[in-house]
């Protein structure tokens, strides 16, 4: 179905009616499955994604499945293992993907050396990080919609990390075919704008400027990238705005309903 | 995943809970009833973009999502033009279901999907739903269509217990809500359905005496005690673990819903299958009268107790359940399941109470 991208210089808004620098509605909730050690579940718009954390614990029995380099390769610092399970029912035609699909393995080690890279895993020798994610229901935005909800629910687990791990997409107006020099950059593509125009998704270390992920998929002129690239870090920064909140809000929760002790020298904190 | 999970309890853990459990009245750890079931948050609905969804926590932390889309199929082995003259009647007798139909899939985290346990939790669970065979007629179109209906089911949360009944019920809640478009077209041309969502029935229409889709149930026995909703560790000590599939028969007329509640609906069985019991990979205890490190016997032989424990049960002493289950045990977990107003019929009931929608 090909996207109607001519209309968007007329009035300046995109096929779901957001402005150029407008996310989509972010909705976020952590600590969602009580036997888990982290847990979280993540909405960008119409991709909704889940995401369990289970240790930092020790090793199991390795399984024959694609385990992610040799054991005892890295027993200083703890291992990231991510699996993402795509349901068959996410997308609008039932589409099954195998566990060992190309584009899941990518999406795996892609969010386990995002994740790595941000936690302390030399705090935890000998032990493993048992990331997994399901995805419910696809609109855009896969990659940073799993990165997000991984990053939340680490936080919920109590992983110690340097910073939240925000990401978010970006993109261009016109397609790279159309070779349009005055295009604008785009924030937080949906599906159909993501199947049309060049997009890349970006993951920045918090609200400072270091990239920690970057993947780009499509052709786009180079000319274009920086753009690009600015819109997607500013709109990370957004990102950690809305997910830092849902974690206050939630801690706020936990201590008015007496689940944990407020911590020391939080005694004049306010709630609300 | 098998039943059979590392389980960590020693062996004088082991016989002390099956100890526990064999009294009359049996005494759980958690202090439920033997027949009482944890409470579990369900709800329904949850994605739109599915026929139909459903989503069950279970009280033990145990998260279970199943989504179930429906496709447009051409109906094979149809070769067209016998075409005869017959009314309505005639259409409804036509109607046929295959069992290739329905394909189900389970996802466990960190199992692949063609592990044996895995295949053989999805053989259990859709054994049960065609098992009446009425199942796959509800999604023939007309004589060249039918819907290939196509359930996923994830387990989001690490399988911490047997998660074959959480399954089971996320499964049956997401069925009920499950809805199809309605069909404008008629006869054997291509369908042609309405696109008003608002218009779509329900697979299992609802507030009229047709039948629902089954549950299945993990019912254990410990000595002559049916224990019901077992955790995990009561697993460990099972002597016979069954898995029940139950359906409700068609009633006749609206015998139940008309006079308030009635004893209970009747309950039809579709299928068992035994499961092997944990307790059968777990490690027996050493009675001290054998025990080398210990006492008198220590001098007596070099290494006595792998033969003395295989001979004689010590009371006291764990000791694996060897052997099938009597069949007196058998006949008495599935009756207690049949039972009116029994435990499937207090789980229907409770299944009955989540809102669709």
């Amino acid at each position: 179905m090909p996207l109607d991208t001519s209309a968007y210089s007329l009035a300046l808004l995109r096929v779901d009616g957001r402005r150029w620098n407008e996310l989509r509605r972010i909705h976020a909730q952590i600590r969602t499955q009580a036997a888990a050690d982290g847990s979280s579940y993540l909405e960008m718009g119409h991709t909704k994604v889940m995401c369990v954390v289970t240790g930092p614990s020790e090793p199991g029995p390795r399984r024959g499945t694609a385990g992610a380099g040799a054991a005892g390769a890295s027993k200083a610092v703890a291992e990231v293992a991510v699996s993402v399970v795509v349901a068959g029912f996410s997308s609008v035609d039932r589409k099954k993907r195998g566990r060992n699909d190309k584009r899941n393995l990518e999406l795996q080690s892609t969010i386990a050396n995002a994740l790595a890279a941000s936690l302390h895993t030399h705090l935890f020798p000998h032990s493993v990080i048992q990331v997994s994610l399901h995805v419910l229901s696809q609109d855009g935005s896969l990659l940073a919609a799993l990165i997000n909800a991984a990053t939340l629910a680490c936080v919920d687990a109590g992983i110690p990390m340097t910073d939240y791990v925000v990401a978010c997409t970006a993109g261009s107006t016109s397609t790279y075919a159309a070779g349009d020099e005055s295009a604008d950059p785009l924030l937080d593509l949906n599906h159909q704008e993501e199947q049309e125009l060049p997009g890349l998704t970006v993951a920045t270390l918090g609200e400072s400027d270091r990239v920690a992920v970057l993947v780009c998929e499509s052709r786009v002129q180079v000319g274009r990238l920086e753009g690009m690239l600015a819109v997607g870090v500013d709109g990370c920064k957004q990102v950690r705005e809305i997910l830092d909140r849902v974690v206050r809000d939630k801690g706020k929760r936990m201590v008015l309903e007496g689940t944990v002790a407020k911590g020391e020298g939080l005694e004049d904190m306010d709630l609300d | 995943m098998a039943p059979n999970q590392h389980v960590l309890l020693s062996p004088a853990e082991l016989a002390y809970l099956h100890e526990a459990l064999s009294l009359t009245p049996p005494i759980r750890p958690d202090g439920r009833a033997p027949t009482q079931f944890r409470p579990l948050v369900a709800e329904t609905e949850i994605l739109p973009g599915t026929n139909g969804s459903a989503r069950i926590c279970f009280a033990d932390g145990t998260e279970a999502i199943v989504g179930v889309k429906a496709e447009v199929e051409r109906t094979r082995g149809y070769h067209g033009d016998d075409e005869e003259e017959g009314g309505e009647e005639k259409r409804e007798q036509e109607r046929e279901g295959q069992d290739e139909w329905v394909e189900l899939t389970v996802e466990i985290p960190g199992y692949r999907e063609d592990d044996a346990s895995t295949a053989f939790l999805a053989a259990m669970l859709s054994e049960a739903l065609l098992a009446d065979g009425g199942f796959a007629k509800k999604l023939w179109i007309n004589r060249r269509f039918h819907w290939k209906l196509f359930l996923d089911i994830i387990l989001i949360s690490p399988p911490l217990s047997y998660p074959l009944p959480l399954l089971s019920l996320t499964t049956h809640l997401a069925l009920l809500s499950t809805r199809l478009p309605r069909l404008k077209s008629e006869g054997d041309e291509d369908p042609f359905f309405d696109d008003d969502w608002a218009a779509a029935p329900y697979l299992y229409p609802q507030g009229t005496a047709t039948t629902r889709p089954p549950i299945t149930l993990l019912v254990m026995a410990v000595g002559r005690n049916i224990i019901f909703d077992p955790t995990k560790e009561e697993l460990a000590v099972a002597d016979v673990v069954l898995a029940v599939s139950v359906g409700e028969a068609a009633t006749d007329a609206s015998s139940t819903k008309g006079k308030g509640k009635a004893p209970g609906r009747s309950l039809r069985l579709l299928s068992v299958r035994t499961v092997d019991p944990p307790s059968r990979v777990t490690p027996p205890g050493v009675p001290n009268a054998t025990n080398s490190a210990y006492g008198i016997a220590a001098s007596a032989q070099k290494q006595p107790e792998a033969r003395t424990v295989e001979a004689q049960a010590v009371e006291g002493v764990w000791r694996a359940p060897r052997g099938g289950a009597k069949p007196a045990v058998m006949a008495a977990l599935v009756q207690k399941v049949l039972e009116r107003g029994g435990v499937a019929d207090e789980v229907l009931d409770a299944l009955d109470a989540v809102e669709l929608g």
